[in-house]
């Protein structure tokens, strides 16, 4: 009964009594978002042991954040922001981590397999985007992520990322150059 | 879906104009999934009020070390005087010589050692 009250409640009320005190509330936030986290993450990093960790770790700097979130944008897109930015800093820390202890850190294309498996001789449909996205260079792959896994507009890619929507726009080109040329050596 | 067209979706979804919810819905209707494991929000949940936990217990344990302090402090003033009111009344004074103990007399031999003379 209180988990179905829960559910019908709009973001906004979600958020005032998460602030309250709330615990049920957060946690209706937790199991309305997590998905959209997974597909970022995931997407990002691969289905490697640490994505788990960043989910958790965005919903707790969401929780401790949640008084600074003044609903002028949609709750979706401040987790959203988090999950990214978590993500890319997790990505510069594998990069730094490999060039460190690898002489190939600095080489074009291994240092973003960062979650790459034996995915050889199988060919369904979650194995090729999983490779593909693996593939890219982290600026391209969020692109890809926010654009074929969550579905977002070029607008709202633009607003998440922060970035001009005219360097979404040729991005999303560039990055279209480099997966169709993965795509073909994975054929 | 065949591979090809898995690859041309996915391609196609960097397209400005490609209507991108309905290239997420046929990968997700095709298998292409992504979701943490089962109890994941309870995972989310534990870690914060745990943590909240945590943080009321060093709270707890700093008021409880500042009332300890407050005891020790007023004690220790309360010896000083006691101290203070014995040597008054044992000495006759209070001045610094009878708080070290020291009578009012010279050793004359560590003024010579010290001056010379």
């Amino acid at each position: 009964m209180i988990k179905e009250s829960y559910k019908s409640l709009v973001e906004d009320e979600l958020v005032k009594s998460s602030l309250e005190g709330d615990k049920n509330a957060f946690g209706e936030i937790v199991t309305r978002y997590q998905g959209m986290v997974a597909r970022t993450i995931k997407g990002m990093l691969g289905d490697s042991v640490f994505s788990e960790d960043i989910g958790q770790e965005v919903f707790i700097k969401l929780y401790y954040s949640l008084s600074e979130f003044r609903g002028e944008a949609k709750l979706s897109t401040y987790i959203q922001k988090i999950a990214v930015n978590l993500t890319l800093n997790e990505i510069k820390k594998r990069k730094r981590f490999l060039s460190i202890f690898s002489q190939k850190g600095n080489s074009e294309m291994h240092e973003f397999e960062v979650a790459d498996q034996d995915y050889e001789g199988r060919k369904d449909a979650n194995e090729i985007v999983t490779k593909g996205l693996m593939k890219m260079e982290p600026k391209f792959r969020i692109i890809l992520t926010m654009r074929m896994l969550q579905g977002y507009s070029t607008k709202e890619t633009a607003e998440i990322l922060d970035l001009p929507l005219g360097t979404v726009l040729s991005r999303l080109s560039r990055a279209q150059e480099q997966l169709k040329g993965i795509l073909n050596k994975l054929s | 879906m065949k591979p090809v067209d898995v690859k041309e979706l996915m391609i196609n979804s960097l397209s400005a104009d490609t209507n991108t919810e309905d290239a997420m819905r046929k990968l997700e209707d095709k298998g292409v999934k992504y979701s943490f494991s089962e109890g994941f929000r309870d995972k989310v949940m534990l870690s914060i009020f745990s943590a909240a936990t945590t943080v009321n217990r060093e709270v707890e344990f700093i008021r409880s070390m500042n009332s300890i302090f407050y005891r020790i402090a007023l004690t220790g003033v309360a010896a000083i005087v006691i101290l203070l009111l014995s040597i008054f009344l044992t000495q006759g004074s209070l001045s610094f010589n009878s708080f070290l103990g020291l009578s009012d007399s010279y050793d004359e031999s560590i003024v010579c050692l010290l001056t010379g003379n």
